[in-house]
């Protein structure tokens, strides 16, 4: 017993960090699904695609700042996207997402020509910020928290700004943000391409730190993701604007910890996307489990 | 010889047009309201009323015909760009409001309608201060609790809430889709004395729909009753002292007398 808390105690600076950069993902879930009622599923693809495109601009020799802000670039016009086919032709936003996400496999493909990109020998952003101690958690973990926490801090201060109080009308109420004057499909765009473009960022910091690209690295994300966001909100709760954007960042800390401690348990790799869904599909048949209902659910109602 | 605050000419609405179940849900309408006048729409189920309302505030963009409120041509403007000159308090209380932000936030949304919203932070000091003396005359209690989500409100609250949120920035004119037919007859006879008060205090331009007779006499100066898509009576506000509920209901049903008594 002792070597196994031994064994996850060393590990728990390897997992913060990697809680840290999926936070990013887990930011980029929450906002649609929470803030604006719109059940995406682009992240799944965003994430690769920020990955893809931030990674193959590293191996060719761009400036690893610029090659991060061009994935995010294309991870907000992959989320603007799904929101157009959803809103301009009236599908489902879980097929729009759907049909954004398997394009996009073929467009990372075609981003790297590829199937695998190793990035041991360039620099990174990580290499750039601390040099030779770039491999250390720690450092990781400072440079991609206080990211993290700026992301957070802009959130918050941008969803209680006049502008950010109507994109969450948009979520509350469609038809009440409308008759506010809002244009509640210019939110519905912004709103789920930012998300992506947070997904597409937490790739393209993935790839620099695990040294390779993969076009395959984003299979599950969006499982992890909304795991790691109810395990946040059942920890900081929803009830007001700071909790529901705390949560992603709480969620996914506690969520890979809690992953670590199974697999050092010695639960087997191929059954942890089993134990996550089933693991997701009880927290949210919970409150139909218990009849009486928990009073802070107002509203569950998803647009179609 | 005043502009008229809202004009519809000839608006005209088809659903399913060119197929089998075609139905002219606006056929040809033509109202005009001056400024202040408080004009109640009654009308069978069908009749257009709801069209009516939704074409004026651009929910429902017209297949013909023209809107102007206040002089301005708004056929061509989205329901968000009509915003700025109309407020709009609907029947479900759960549609009027943002159910999961609270109730200041609320308030923010609607006295920002139809204008610009900036990065600025939303809910300062003032603007509380504002938004608790305005909900002070409901007599509800509501200034105390601006941060409480909307949602926990009932029914009744939410609908005075939506009441104060559509007057608080005078619009050009209010829109009224039987707000009150969802409540209690004790809520909904408070919710239509704080209309009527905010209607005449403010003097608002208001098209109020309702399936209330007694309401229909007793507030307003106009009534217009619909059918078919179109007007099939107007009532001003002379011949409305008279008239009696089932007046009204009779010609509720007999569209031909109605015909004859408006060409008379």
């Amino acid at each position: 017993m002792l070597d196994i808390l031994t064994s996850f105690y060393g590990l728990i600076p390897v997992t913060i960090a990697q809680s840290l950069i999926v936070a990013f993902v887990v930011l980029g879930v929450m906002l649609p699904f929470r803030i604006l009622n719109f059940p995406d599923l682009t992240s799944e693809g965003a994430f690769p695609l920020g990955g893809c495109v931030c990674g193959t601009l590293i191996s060719m020799g761009v400036n690893p700042f610029l090659a991060c802000g061009v994935a995010l670039v294309c991870g907000f016009l992959a989320g603007c996207t799904t929101a157009f086919i959803h809103l301009r032709f009236k599908i489902n936003t879980l097929l729009a997402g759907i049909l954004v996400m398997t394009m996009l496999y073929s467009i990372n493909l075609r981003i790297m020509g590829r199937t695998n990109i190793p990035l041991f020998t360039y620099d990174t952003v990580f290499t750039i910020l601390a040099g030779p101690s770039a491999n250390v958690p720690w450092v990781k973990i400072l440079i991609v928290g206080a990211l993290i926490a700026l992301v957070v801090g802009l959130m918050l201060y941008f969803f209680m700004s006049e502008k950010g109080t109507s994109m969450r009308a948009v979520g509350a109420s469609p038809d009440m943000a409308e008759a506010q004057g809002i244009n509640v499909g210019i939110a519905t765009i912004m709103g789920v391409g930012v998300a992506s473009a947070l997904s597409a960022t937490g790739g393209s910091i993935m790839v620099q730190t695990q040294g390779f690209v993969d076009v395959n690295m984003g299979f599950g994300i969006l499982i992890n993701g909304l795991a790691a966001l109810i395990i946040g909100e059942a920890v900081t709760g929803r009830q007001t604007i700071l909790r529901q954007v705390m949560a992603p960042v709480v969620g996914s800390i506690v969520y890979y910890q809690l992953i670590s401690f199974c697999l050092t348990l010695g639960l087997a790799p191929a059954d942890l996307k089993f134990a996550t869904g089933a693991f997701v599909l009880l927290m949210l048949a919970l409150p139909n489990l218990r009849k009486s209902g928990s009073g802070t659910q107002i509203r569950e109602k998803v647009r179609e | 010889m005043t502009t008229d605050m809202l004009a519809v000419t000839g608006g005209t609405k088809i659903f399913y047009r060119g197929t089998l179940d075609e139905r002219r849900a606006l056929d040809g309408l033509n109202i005009a309201l001056k400024p202040a006048d408080f004009c109640i729409v009654i009308g069978s189920n069908g009749a257009g009323k709801s069209s009516f309302l939704n074409a004026v505030s651009g929910k429902l963009p017209l297949d013909a015909g023209r809107i102007s409120i206040d002089g301005q041509d708004v056929t061509k403007l989205n329901a968000h760009r009509r915003a700025q000159f109309i407020a709009r308090v609907f029947q479900d209380p759960m549609i009027g409001t943002a159910p999961t932000m609270t109730i200041g936030e609320n308030m923010l949304l609607a006295e920002l309608r139809g204008k610009p919203r900036g990065f600025s932070y939303g809910l300062t000091t003032p603007r509380k201060a504002r938004y608790r003396e305005q909900l002070s005359e409901l007599n509800l209690g509501l200034e105390n609790r601006l941060d409480m989500p909307v949602g926990l409100l009932s029914g009744g609250q939410r609908q005075s809430l939506s009441l104060v949120m559509a007057v608080s920035t005078r619009p050009k004119l209010l829109l009224l889709d039987e707000h009150t037919a969802a409540l209690d007859p004790r809520t909904a006879k408070l919710v239509m004395d704080t209309t009527v008060r905010a209607v005449e205090e403010l003097k608002l331009t208001t098209l109020m729909v309702t399936h209330n007779m007694e309401h229909a006499i007793k507030y307003g100066n106009k009534i217009v009753m619909m059918d078919a898509g179109k007007v099939l009576l107007e009532i001003g506000q002379e011949e409305k002292r008279g008239i009696t509920v089932p007046d009204l209901i009779d010609r509720f049903h007999t569209k031909s007398d109605a015909i004859a008594l408006q060409g008379s």
